[in-house]
């Protein structure tokens, strides 16, 4: 026919268009020593909301942040230790709760000005200001630090109550300059300052790089700092880069093919596992780096409303917020399986919050118990859930079915894969899950929120890897205490004494004993399984091969949380 | 000629039918059979020869997981799987459906056999988008005729009135709707509500076009002597004057069918589409948008082709023929 | 004639209040607000709160939208949630971009369309429409989101073309232009070619429509040659269905292709739209709605105009 014709040589003409293959980027020979100058194209996602980290926490804002502010002391993420940065050195009270820092001398913001010590006790007033969106990240129990500048080199601060993970909460502080923010501090305007329509030449900090150039919806441009702090083990002046450009492309796939075309160096975040294959391709043609990064920090999450009279009259409440439900499709659940088909081999079965690539506070001791689908069906008949009538779904005591509605957020492959999983290994002991993909939005709402909901399956990010810096989630009287939030009271005793042992390890300054109480927390966690893991993910990261000195970490932003050891070659 | 290429649209649309409805017997298995070993598995062509060159009834050869993070299969060739013909209620299967699967058009990202969800989701997609574009056209020709007929104030609001309807985002409206309605629902009670919410939404572009075409074929002869004969206001609409707008609401479907089946998608993705498992053409497709699929799974972009082939016969068998068909 | 145009030009803007308002409230009634959005699950309950006060997302919804509307008469139409800029200044902006866009889509797909369309619908040779046919129902049944996929895929393994983005970062001055165009190709050919496939069968449909009439058999039997019929005395009439939606086509044109936009990394309305929606960024939503509503009653005019224009019967 005709037609049909006519749709073969539209197919033929295309194909041949696209057998063109791109020119292959010949990659240059590099000497060793990282090399001064050129230019690093990083893509994100969206546009920034803010140039002020205070007010705004978007992943380009966390970005724009990172390139043109410093902290006063930085969290190593590689090697997990403080150490200093802006302040060269610091000591600490008998009691802990007073650290003296001494800021390193002579330097000066971008834009010429001198930095003190008041910038840093500046800095800390703004982020407890109304309008600021980090307070809680620089606060100790709700409570803030009080900070005093003894002379314009020393910096004097004194926590309200002891605190273990001492100056790691300066990580949380990029210090501003006092000289441009302070006027609209006092006027009460600072929610406004350096929003996105701002000129960019009233942008200074501390940083690697100075703001040079945005253009909304396309790419922001940032060069170097020719007043910068640091140099490196040769001398050196850092950064290494001229500048840095970041193009703002919204799709992921977009951004893939223009890795593998190499007109972008790097992302803001990990490659999806989809890409992983053709990047694997690109990587073996010598066109991209592909860096295996370990196991995320994050693993998935699966958690039932656990709070007290939340189902009502539901006569499903007699087993949906019991212990051995949870336990059972803990058991029920094959995760070797799971890994396989969920994140196709690229993550590993997990049993708990914290994944064995958090070296130092992980738990080997805590058990793993083995996929044992009888096991389950025992612990779900000890709760009152049996096939009475062979139709291989469990009823309870008035014969109505064990069924529940689990929530998860749609677009991300992995959480509905990993829902589609649990929905079919759970059939087989005979629990019935409706799975709902939702906007991630309505996921949240329904959860943090109204409270709402039978179970989610969704993955919490975490920001730090020290506990207590995760307070929130740990706590009962926290906001991310997900299955059953801002508790007034506990209202398990197993909660309770995490509660306790938490505030604890919060408080005590010994490394060691600090550790053994989070084990215990991690015990007792296991124990009752208030939110069930199953997999922690791979995480890859894919570069141009003219990068080098990276410095790669599993915590956001990957690459660029050290931007100014980046290096390309010419 | 003509009568040709209008027998062609009416045939394909009667085997597009004929699909639909015998999809149970047609694809080998249900639409949520999962194969976890087997994400993205490439279709298994049938072969009545084997390597040595001697002859079988047709056979498969299964695939086997040569790279589990590339998603990339090698054929097992020293197996033949025979294929089993009209065995339990199917009309075709392979002979170990658990280990060595029928996969005409391979599977998708999840495991799911891509051949049973085309033909299945065939029913939900095509079912919709066909009765709101039905729904479509009668609002459409309704309000447009009226507007067209009558003209002055009411043509005036009712033509507002669609333009309010067309710029009001949908979008907003579907995630306005996903608060007040319960979390999960029935897959018939979404199917009315997308049906009802497509129809309206498509009914606009109708109203402009037929009430275009109403108002200037009103002044013509035929419908003014229809008139002074004592022909009713309705009479006259739907007699004389709606069916000239025959032709333009046969690119209407054209337009509207392959609209409504990827809008189906967009809904879904803010939680207002069909309950999983539910196929559907739109989310295949809205899955398989990716450069993965271009490049090495081109098997998940079927729905295109069959989308492609639906709307191509509906064209051909709907369209408006000339007349006068002997002067070219 | 004016009074006409007057009298259209207030119910535009009636409509675009009502418009801007229903998508205010429709978004505020939406599950989640900016708040859980952009903190969700790592701020505490106190900073939640506090931070719903100081964008007004704890008043109620017919407060909000009291307020919105006392501002918005004085032509104040609030500050983006996510941006801290005023939606005044966001808008235009972004306007903008999706308008080149828009326009140079439109020109392709009138000149490709159009004439393909009176070509095929004259039927003068069955395998040049045959293949029209096909090709415009491929364009018109693929979903923008696998036309925009292919097209920026194709742009990638040829390199002929950028992968994205309206502009390169280190072109400045006379080259700017050609640097432009070079990046409007992958996106104007991503909207403009389904366009183009409407217009083709919109068009082929009523040109057969025409010649089957009689005063086109009264022409032939003059002698008139058959492709003067088609190109000259058919042509007007035939383009009244097109006329009639072209102006609603130039005003969905100017409100944004999400799909294009996102893909092609095109800044526009689109996405901008979209995006505010996903955020529940509810001034932005409300003034992006209003826009949309702005451009398609300038359509909808505009598309009456041209159809008095072309057709005589039509005009009032």
């Amino acid at each position: 026919m005709r037609t049909l014709r006519a749709f073969v040589v539209i197919t033929v003409l295309v194909s041949a268009a696209t057998a063109c293959r791109a020119r292959d980027r010949a990659t240059p020979a590099g000497g060793t020593a990282p090399v001064r100058g050129g230019e690093l194209v990083v893509s994100v996602r969206t546009d920034p909301q803010s140039f002020n980290w205070f007010t705004k926490r978007d992943g380009t804002t966390q970005l724009v942040t990172y390139l043109t502010q410093a902290r006063a002391v930085r969290v190593n993420r590689v090697t997990q230790e403080t150490e200093p940065w802006l302040a060269e050195g610091w000591t600490r009270s008998e009691d802990g709760r007073r650290y003296t820092l001494t800021l390193r001398p002579g330097i000066a913001f971008a834009d010429g000005q001198p930095f003190t010590s008041a910038d840093v006790v500046f800095s800390a007033d703004a982020a407890y200001d109304e309008a600021s969106v980090i307070a809680d990240g620089v606060m100790v129990g709700g409570k803030r630090l009080q900070m005093t500048a003894a002379d314009p080199r020393t910096v004097v601060i004194t926590f309200p109550e002891p605190f273990g993970p001492g100056l790691r909460i300066l990580d949380n502080l990029p210090i501003m300059p006092k000289h441009r923010l302070e006027p609209t501090l006092r006027a009460g305007a600072f929610g406004r300052a350096w929003g996105v329509g701002a000129p960019v030449d009233e942008v200074t900090g501390l940083g690697p790089f100075v703001l040079a150039e945005y253009v909304p919806g396309q790419r922001i441009v940032f060069t170097r700092n020719p007043r910068y702090f640091r140099k490196d083990a040769n001398g050196v002046q850092l950064p290494y880069l001229d500048r840095v450009v970041v193009q703002i492309v919204s799709d992921q796939d977009a951004e893939v093919l223009r890795l593998q075309a190499g007109q972008v160096d790097m992302s803001g975040a990990e490659i999806r596992p989809e890409d992983y294959a053709p990047l694997r391709r690109a990587a073996d043609a010598g066109r991209v780096q592909l860096l295996d990064l370990g196991v995320t920090y994050d693993p998935d999450s699966l958690w039932f409303n656990l709070k007290p009279g939340a189902f009502g009259g539901d006569p499903r409440a007699a087993w949906l917020q019991r212990d051995e439900l949870r336990q059972a499709i803990s058991l029920a659940v094959d995760r070797k399986a799971f890994v396989d088909t969920v994140f196709l081999g690229a993550a590993v079965p997990v049993w708990g919050p914290v994944t064995s690539s958090n070296k130092k506070w992980y738990s080997a001791d805590l058990p793993h118990p083995p996929y044992d689908p009888a096991r389950a069906r025992q612990l779900l008949a000890s709760i009152g859930l049996t096939d009475r009538n062979g139709d291989g779904v469990l009823e309870d005591a008035h014969g109505a079915p064990a069924r529940f509605t689990l929530l998860t957020q749609k677009g991300i492959t992995s959480l509905e894969r990993g829902a589609a999983v649990i929905r079919d290994d759970l059939k087989k002991v005979g629990l019935v899950v409706d799975v709902v993909p939702l906007e991630g939005n309505t996921v949240v709402k329904s959860f943090l929120v109204d409270q709402q909901y039978d179970a989610v399956y969704f993955r919490v990010g975490t920001t730090e890897t020290d506990p207590a810096s995760n307070a929130d989630y740990w706590l009962s009287s926290g906001g991310s205490h997900v299955w059953n939030l801002a508790q007034k009271t506990p209202a398990t005793p197993w909660e309770r004494r995490i509660d306790e042992m938490m505030a604890r390890q919060i408080a005590a300054l010994d490394d060691g004993e600090r550790k053994r109480l989070f084990d215990e927390v991690q015990k007792v966690f296991a124990e009752h399984l208030p939110v069930i893991n199953f997999a922690a993910a791979r995480i890859y990261v894919a570069t141009s091969t003219r990068v080098t000195n990276l410095t790669p970490t599993l915590l956001r932003p990957m690459l660029l949380w050290s931007p100014d050891t980046i290096a390309v070659k010419h | 000629m003509r009568a040709n290429s209008r027998t062609v649209g009416i045939a394909i649309v009667s085997v597009a039918a004929a699909i639909v409805f015998a999809a149970p017997a047609l694809a080998p298995r249900p639409i949520d059979a999962r194969f976890p070993g087997a994400l993205n598995a490439p279709p298994t062509v049938p072969h009545v020869r084997d390597d040595d060159g001697a002859w079988h009834a047709p056979f498969i050869y299964p695939w086997t997981l040569a790279n589990r993070l590339e998603q990339r299969y090698e054929q097992d060739r020293s197996v033949r799987v025979p294929l089993a013909w009209f065995e339990n209620g199917h009309v075709v299967q392979s002979s170990d459906e658990t280990r060595a699967p029928l996969l005409w058009l391979g599977t998708d990202t999840y495991g799911r056999d891509v051949f049973s969800r085309l033909v299945f989701g065939a029913r939900v997609s095509l079912g919709l988008a066909l009765a709101a574009a039905l729904g479509s056209m009668i609002i459409g020709a309704l309000v447009g005729g009226v507007a067209g007929y009558a003209g002055g104030i009411t043509d005036d609001v009712l033509m507002r009135l669609t333009d309010f309807v067309m710029v009001l985002p949908g979008m907003y409206v579907a995630l306005a709707l996903r608060a007040v309605l319960p979390l999960v629902l029935p897959a018939e009670v979404v199917f009315a509500l997308l049906a009802v919410i497509f129809a309206v939404v498509g009914a606009p572009f109708i109203a402009r076009g037929v009430r275009a075409i109403v108002r200037s074929e009103r002044t013509l002869d035929y419908a003014v002597a229809a008139e002074a004969l004592g022909a009713s206001p309705a009479r006259l609409l739907i007699r004389h004057l709606l069916p000239s707008t025959r032709g333009f609401m046969a690119v209407e479907i054209t337009l509207l069918v392959p609209a409504f089946i990827v809008a189906e998608a967009t809904l879904s993705y803010v939680g207002l589409g069909f309950p999983d498992p539910t196929a559907s053409w739109g989310t295949m497709l809205r899955d398989a948008s990716n450069i993965r699929a271009f490049a090495d799974f081109p098997w998940l972009l079927s729905p295109a082709v069959a989308m492609f082939v639906v709307v191509l016969g509906l064209n051909l068998a709907v369209q408006n023929q000339r007349a006068h068909g002997t002067i070219l | 004639m004016i009074a006409y145009v007057v009298r259209r030009a207030l119910v535009a803007v009636l409509l675009v209040f009502a418009v801007s308002s229903a998508s205010l409230v429709l978004t505020r009634l939406a599950p989640g607000d900016f708040v859980t959005e952009s903190l969700g699950t790592h701020a505490s309950r106190e900073a939640m709160e506090r931070m719903r006060e100081r964008y007004g997302l704890n008043k109620s919804i017919a407060q909000q939208y009291r307020d919105w509307l006392a501002a918005a008469v004085r032509l104040d139409f609030g500050y983006s949630l996510q941006y801290d800029r005023p939606v005044r200044e966001l808008i235009p902006e972004r306007a903008a971009n999706t308008a080149i866009l828009a326009v140079t889509a439109l020109g392709l797909a009138t000149v490709i369309g159009l004439p393909l369309g009176v070509l095929s619908g004259s039927r003068r040779s069955g395998a040049l429409a045959a293949l029209v046919r096909a090709a415009s129902v491929v364009l018109l049944s693929m979903p923008p989101l696998l036309t925009s996929l292919f097209l920026v895929f194709v742009a990638a393994r040829t390199g002929w073309f950028p992968i994205g983005g309206m502009s390169s970062a280190a072109v400045t001055g006379g080259g700017a232009l050609l640097d432009l165009v070079h990046h409007l190709v992958v996106p104007a050919a991503a909207v403009g070619l389904p366009l183009a496939a409407m217009l083709e069968r919109l068009q082929a449909q009523a040109t057969t429509d025409v010649i089957g009439e009689p005063f086109v058999l009264a022409t032939l039997a003059r002698g008139v040659p058959y492709s003067r019929v088609v190109w000259r005395d058919a042509l007007k009439p035939a383009l009244r269905p097109v006329a009639s939606v072209y102006g609603l086509i130039v005003g969905t044109l100017l409100s944004g292709s999400f799909a294009v936009e996102v893909i092609t990394a095109w800044p526009g309305l689109g996405k901008l739209m979209l995006d505010a929606l996903r955020a529940r960024d509810v001034f932005l939503v409300a003034g992006c709605a209003g826009t949309g509503a702005i451009f398609l009653a300038f359509g909808t005019l505009f598309s009456d105009l041209i159809l008095g224009l072309v057709d005589p019967r039509a005009r009032e």
